[in-house]
């Protein structure tokens, strides 16, 4: 069960104010709604670090979340900068299955529809989003994703490039 | 949870000092200082228009006074705002700021094809000092910002870049403005125009590195 957005904004703003209680519980909750946010959006063996480092953001930018407003669309953002930022450092996975049990047990529907990865890959031409996902979630190689889209390689890499410079620009997008 | 993240959070909650929250306001401020400074910096150094000086203005300094300040207060909202991310939260106020300024070099362009301007009317030396002195003043402008804009977590580094050009050449056109006597729409369509793409090319190229987080 992960916490719902009005308990994770409380446990945000008595962070801010430095209770290390409320923050720990936070980090916690914001551990386990990142993993579900990033299944299937980046190969497993990277999940780990991508969370951590999120985590870290998090912490280094605590003080741009405004109490006012709602927390997941702040994490949201943070968790879509450090996804591009990742898939752009990947450039060829061991061929891993993704874990079907981290898609399941959905939270607060409505948010993370509003504000999901799958959303912004949506917002992009579909065939950059195609090899986008093949090449940097489901770690084909430039070769392979080449052969399964018709695409020559070298278009493959100019749209991965450019699917993630556009999605870059388009992260507080919903 | 692996042991690595439960390893992370008890460091993160180690370090957990309270924090003031970024206030968009606080970056506004800076920047109107900076602004107010830069003005008073030309209007000291430079002097004030002369029709200024003896209680009237050509109604071209109110044009263009306000066209600059409303485009850099617009574009500089937007980046005080980039602070403070969130999914939905979008600001496209700049962009009508920026259409309305562009009328100003679009009327000059389309005048000049109808008559081309004498050179005179362009006056390349005053341009140059136009443009140095605008981006002298948009250089203090645009440094506060950037710094200001660091401790927040900006999603798009590019985007900020060429809108904090903008917006500081825009405030360090508005600053020379104060000075610069000229009222005709050849010399302001190109030396008041000049500066702010200037800004945000240089904005563009130098601002991402220093932003990213």
């Amino acid at each position: 069960m992960i916490a719902s957005e009005e308990t994770f904004r409380q446990l945000m703003i008595k962070a801010q104010g430095g209770d290390k209680l409320c923050y720990s519980s936070l980090l916690v909750e914001c551990d386990k709604w990142l993993r579900r946010y990033y299944a299937r959006k980046i190969n497993p063996s990277a999940i780990d670090d991508l969370v951590q480092e999120t985590l870290i953001s998090v912490h280094r930018k605590r003080a741009s979340y405004d109490p006012a407003r709602a927390f997941l669309p702040w994490l949201a953002a943070i968790g879509r900068y450090r996804w591009i930022d990742s898939l752009r450092k990947i450039y060829r996975h061991e061929h891993d299955h993704l874990y079907e049990e981290m898609v399941a047990d959905p939270q607060d529907e409505d948010v993370t529809a509003k504000v999901s990865l799958e959303r912004l890959l949506g917002m992009i031409p579909q065939k950059q989003a195609e090899v986008i996902s093949l090449v940097k979630i489901e770690g084909l190689s430039i070769i392979e994703a080449a052969a399964k889209t018709g695409q020559s390689e070298s278009l493959v890499k100019v749209n991965i490039h450019r699917g993630l410079k556009k999605m870059s620009a388009l992260i507080e997008s919903e | 949870m692996s042991i690595s993240a439960n390893s992370l959070i008890e460091g993160l909650v180690e370090e957990l000092e309270p924090v003031r929250t970024l206030k968009p306001k606080n970056g506004l401020a800076i920047v109107g200082g900076l602004t107010l400074f830069a003005l008073i910096a030309v209007a000291a150094t430079l002097g004030v228009r002369n029709n200024l000086m003896i209680g009237m203005a050509h109604e071209m300094f109110f044009l263009r006074s306000g066209v600059l300040l409303m485009l850099g207060t617009a574009t500089a909202i937007t980046v005080v705002n980039m602070a403070r991310p969130g999914v939905g939260k979008l600001n496209r106020g700049w962009i009508w700021a920026l259409i309305t300024a562009a009328l100003f070099p679009l009327t000059a362009a389309i005048m000049s094809a109808i008559a081309m301007p004498p050179v005179e009317a362009l006056r390349p030396m005053e341009g140059l000092k136009c443009l140095a002195v605008s981006g002298i003043a948009a250089l203090a402008i645009g440094t506060g910002l950037t710094l200001w804009l660091r401790q927040g977590a900006p999603t798009s580094p590019e985007r900020a870049g060429w809108l904090i050009g903008l917006a500081s050449g825009a405030l360090g056109a508005a600053a020379y403005n104060i000075h610069c006597p000229f009222n005709d729409i050849y010399y302001v369509g190109l030396w008041f125009t000049i500066p702010v793409i200037l800004s945000a090319v240089v904005g563009r190229l130098l601002v991402p590195h220093l932003i990213r987080w």
